[in-house]
């Protein structure tokens, strides 16, 4: 929340949007510039990651000799470092909070909370037994 | 309607009188050699195939002219042929064309009940809500003609078809450019309205892809025509590399792998060994080291 307070002084993180006949409203800036280098770490992740499994099931293994795994860990120390999924952090989608955040709504507790108050959320009910 | 009556019987009249001219210059043909001549270029034929005794007058012509005979003859024929198509076209046409115009015209007569209507069109005042007066309903010229439709009775071949050429060569376009796609832009902007319902709101989604299809189909999406075998038995990808050694090892353990993995297509397993062989390719220095 701090975070944000800052963001107003600088431009917001936009997206090229595409022309499409979408009538509907639709959300073309990302919340924040953490969300938008997360955005950027799953792309990466994405694109790099049937390299990293194969460089590391080279690395992971008994059999192969030990110089052709060092040769192998420097390659995947080669990579970009926004490639490896470790860095991902799942944020809500809405705020753009890293903590408090359920993986199956993708939202923080606070937006939860908000929207099953609400009745927003489908099939979502207040605890009581 | 008197003058209707009139008409048809000159046109019969007409008919019958040519009718009989032909007979009688078909009778008088084979006499006389010049007259023959003269009437061969004004007969009128009733059959497309030429009479045999024009044929046979032409033949004669020919023989008593001093040029060369088969020539002319044949020459004859040709101008008699001709002749006869262009009078069996013009005479065909004339006729029908007048006797179709003629046929389809019907004195009109009113029903009472239609007279009724037009005679309390005229006196009552129709008033509308605003107090304004109505005109009466023009009907279309379609509904008018409540006994006959626009599609009903022969045809007057009074207009002739646009040719055909000319429409290929109106569909031809070189290519689309950026002003046609701009204008189909436009039309799909226009003609995409919001969803009525909430059924035509799911069948938005469905299109753009937000919705699945229901009932749900597990493999929508997957292309897979591969069969099992091809997943499973991976191992004559493993040619190229060396049959006995520690890669041998690792590469039957890879494809073990592969082969109980369901999630990826054929493709992609073959491109995954393919890796492993470039790399090691790249490699082989290194490994003819150790």
């Amino acid at each position: 929340m701090e975070g944000a307070v800052c963001c107003w002084s600088r431009r917001l993180p936009g997206r090229p949007v595409l022309p499409s006949p979408c009538t509907r409203q639709v959300r073309s800036y990302y919340v924040d510039w953490r969300m938008l280098r997360d955005v950027k770490r799953r792309k990466l992740a994405y694109e790099y990651a049937d390299e990293r499994l194969r460089i590391n099931a080279i690395r992971k293994n008994t059999i192969l000799p030990k110089e052709l795994q060092e040769v192998a860990d420097k390659e995947i120390a080669d990579l970009p470092r926004d490639s490896c999924p470790v860095r991902i952090r799942n944020r809500c989608v809405l705020t753009s909070r890293p903590r408090g955040v359920k993986r199956r709504w993708r939202l923080s507790r606070i937006v939860f909370r908000h929207f099953a108050d609400h009745a927003q959320m489908s099939g979502v009910q207040r605890a009581m037994w | 309607m008197t003058v209707e009556v009139s008409y048809r019987t000159k046109l019969k009249q007409l008919k019958t009188r040519e009718i009989k001219k032909e007979a009688t210059n078909v009778l008088e043909g084979p006499d006389s050699e010049h007259t023959v001549l003269q009437r061969t270029t004004e007969d009128i034929q009733g059959g497309k195939p030429l009479n045999p005794e024009l044929v046979q007058a032409v033949s004669a012509v020919a023989s008593s002219l001093p040029l060369n005979k088969k020539q002319t003859e044949s020459e004859l024929l040709a101008q008699l042929r001709r002749h006869e198509e262009t009078t069996d076209k013009q005479k065909k046409g004339g006729l029908l064309k007048i006797r179709n115009v003629i046929s389809e015209m019907a004195v009109k007569r009113q029903s009472p009940a239609q007279r009724g209507v037009r005679i309390s069109s005229r006196i009552s005042l129709r008033v509308d809500e605003d107090d304004q007066r109505i005109k009466p309903e023009r009907l279309s010229p379609q509904s008018f003609d409540y006994r006959r439709s626009l599609k009903v009775g022969r045809r007057l071949n009074i207009f002739t078809k646009a040719s055909k050429e000319t429409e290929n060569a109106l569909k031809t376009v070189s290519s689309p450019t950026i002003w046609d796609l701009e204008f189909a832009k436009e039309i799909a902007a226009v003609t995409a309205q919001p969803p009525r319902n909430g059924f035509e709101e799911m069948i938005q989604w469905t299109k753009e892809g937000i919705l699945w299809e229901f009932p749900i189909d597990n493999e929508a999406g997957m292309e897979d025509d591969a069969e099992f075998h091809e997943h499973i038995f991976l191992e004559k990808h493993l040619k190229d590399f060396p049959k006995q050694g520690p890669i041998r090892h690792f590469m039957e353990l890879v494809i073990c792998g592969l082969s109980k993995n369901p999630y990826l297509s054929v493709k992609q397993k073959i491109e995954h060994i393919e890796w492993f062989q470039n790399y090691f390719e790249e490699k082989k220095e290194l490994l003819q080291e150790i």
